[in-house]
């Protein structure tokens, strides 16, 4: 039997069978090893996955939101967003190449509501 | 990209003895790709892995895949629709011009040599890559390497898979088609889909100064796209959703840090061959999902009055 739930011993989480979102290639036998905030070892992973593994933390090192480049609550900036998103004649909403199916399924009832244009890496 | 003929890479990886790569370097981009799911391994009719492939490379410049392949094609740049052409053009039998053949950089002696090897394996791959989806010819090169692929059907199995970047940009392709029948570039603003590459697409739309606000999920164009598009996104509000403050989030109006996908906010992804995984994350992030934040922006706008009439305003009962 695959064992999937991540196993915990001194301080360290270990998490099997993990999954690289890095490259389209989507590996899904990374076995993680996280202290803290931060992955300290991604075994299995290329070069590639691995930096990308320890490049991103739990760390709070931004701000939750930033509205005209000053620190703002999340609230206020979904607000805001919604405010020139509603207000458009003409938006939209690109990327979602490096976001889960859950979020893009959002952005595409997000396009519906407000009339947009919504587009991702495949058309570059 | 409805209608190609495609597997997965499992089924490739236990079938596949003849592999082509053309205008990719998956050593260095899909470092994996060789190892584990098309060169090396052993499958249940490959018995003996790597000796019982054969793999060609087709690319404009000698890479480090050409080390692993047993024979690289080194084409004229922009030449890859003419080389496609003139190789379906053989595969069926059909007369070529030695001096248009030669025109591509590969002798029609090879060419043939090629076509031979292609129709004579038992199950063939073509992987394209952004080196020829992306070069002189674009789309139109992606659709003749799908009909090439299809053709070569009538002989022996033959599939074709784009080599996708991203992590989920196959995921983005998947879901806005189950949504909007489209896979990308969608214009929703008439209240049904359109779609038309070109007209709808990100850069095009930036570059003409169509677009009067945009929100930009796990992207960062600011780094990335034409000047006149970052312009243009300056000029505009522009959202920003991203786990990092970015060279777009520097340019946007508002800003809203999320959790990285896979590392600290769960959910599903889809491979290159658009089979589903699901995201084990080993971190718990302090910032909120894209999806909480994109269901909070909805929310948000369903409290304002509706940009056109909603469905439930026009049924009458009788």
């Amino acid at each position: 039997m695959i064992r999937t739930a991540p196993a915990s011993q001194d301080g360290l989480t270990i998490v099997p069978h993990a999954t690289c979102t890095f490259c389209g290639c989507v590996c899904d036998d990374i076995e993680l090893h996280a202290q803290g905030d931060r992955i300290v070892r991604a075994k299995s992973a290329c070069s590639l996955g691995e930096s990308w593994f320890k490049y991103h933390t739990a760390e709070r090192n931004y701000p939750d939101a930033l509205i005209d480049g000053q620190p703002a609550t999340v609230d206020a900036a979904v607000e805001r967003a919604a405010e020139y998103l509603h207000a458009a004649h003409m938006p939209l909403i690109y990327g979602l190449s490096n976001v889960t199916c859950e979020a893009q399924r959002g952005a595409v009832s997000l396009a519906e509501l407000i009339g947009a244009v919504i587009d991702s890496h495949t058309s570059l | 990209m409805g209608g190609k003929v495609s597997a997965t890479l499992g089924e490739i990886k236990n079938r596949a003895d003849f592999i082509m790569y053309w205008g990719g370097n998956p050593a260095e981009c899909h470092p994996r790709h060789f190892t584990r799911y098309t060169l090396i391994p052993k499958g249940k009719f490959l018995p003996n892995g790597r000796k019982d492939r054969t793999m060609v490379l087709v690319d404009i410049r000698e890479t480090a895949s050409a080390r692993a392949a047993d024979q690289f094609l080194q084409i004229r740049p922009g030449k890859d629709f003419e080389l496609i052409t003139a190789l379906r053009a053989v595969v069926k039998g059909l007369p070529v011009d030695d001096a248009l053949v030669a025109q591509t950089g590969i002798t029609t002696e090879t060419l043939h040599d090629l076509a031979r090897q292609m129709k004579q394996c038992r199950f063939g791959v073509i992987f394209f890559g952004m080196g020829l989806s992306m070069t002189r010819g674009k789309h139109m090169n992606s659709a003749a390497i799908l009909t090439l692929a299809t053709e070569l059907n009538a002989f022996t199995k033959f599939v074709t898979l784009p080599m996708r970047g991203h992590g989920n940009v196959t995921g983005s392709d998947m879901v806005m088609r189950w949504n909007t029948g489209y896979p990308f570039g969608v214009n929703l603003s008439r209240g049904y889909p359109r779609f038309n590459p070109g007209e709808y697409s990100t850069i095009d739309l930036l570059v003409r100064g169509d677009t009067d606000a945009t929100l930009v999920l796990g992207a960062d164009p600011g780094a990335t796209m034409p000047q006149p598009a970052i312009e243009h996104l300056a000029r505009t509000p522009t959202i920003v959703l991203d786990p990092k403050v970015t060279h777009t989030s520097k340019l946007a109006r508002v800003h809203i840090t999320t959790a990285a996908t896979g590392v600290s906010a769960p959910g599903t992804v889809y491979r290159m061959d658009e089979v589903p995984m699901p995201l084990r994350p080993a971190l718990k992030s302090p910032y909120p999902t894209d999806e909480e934040v994109v269901l909070k922006i909805i929310e948000a706008v369903n409290r304002k009055a509706p940009f056109a009439p909603r469905a439930e305003s026009m049924m009458r009962t009788v």
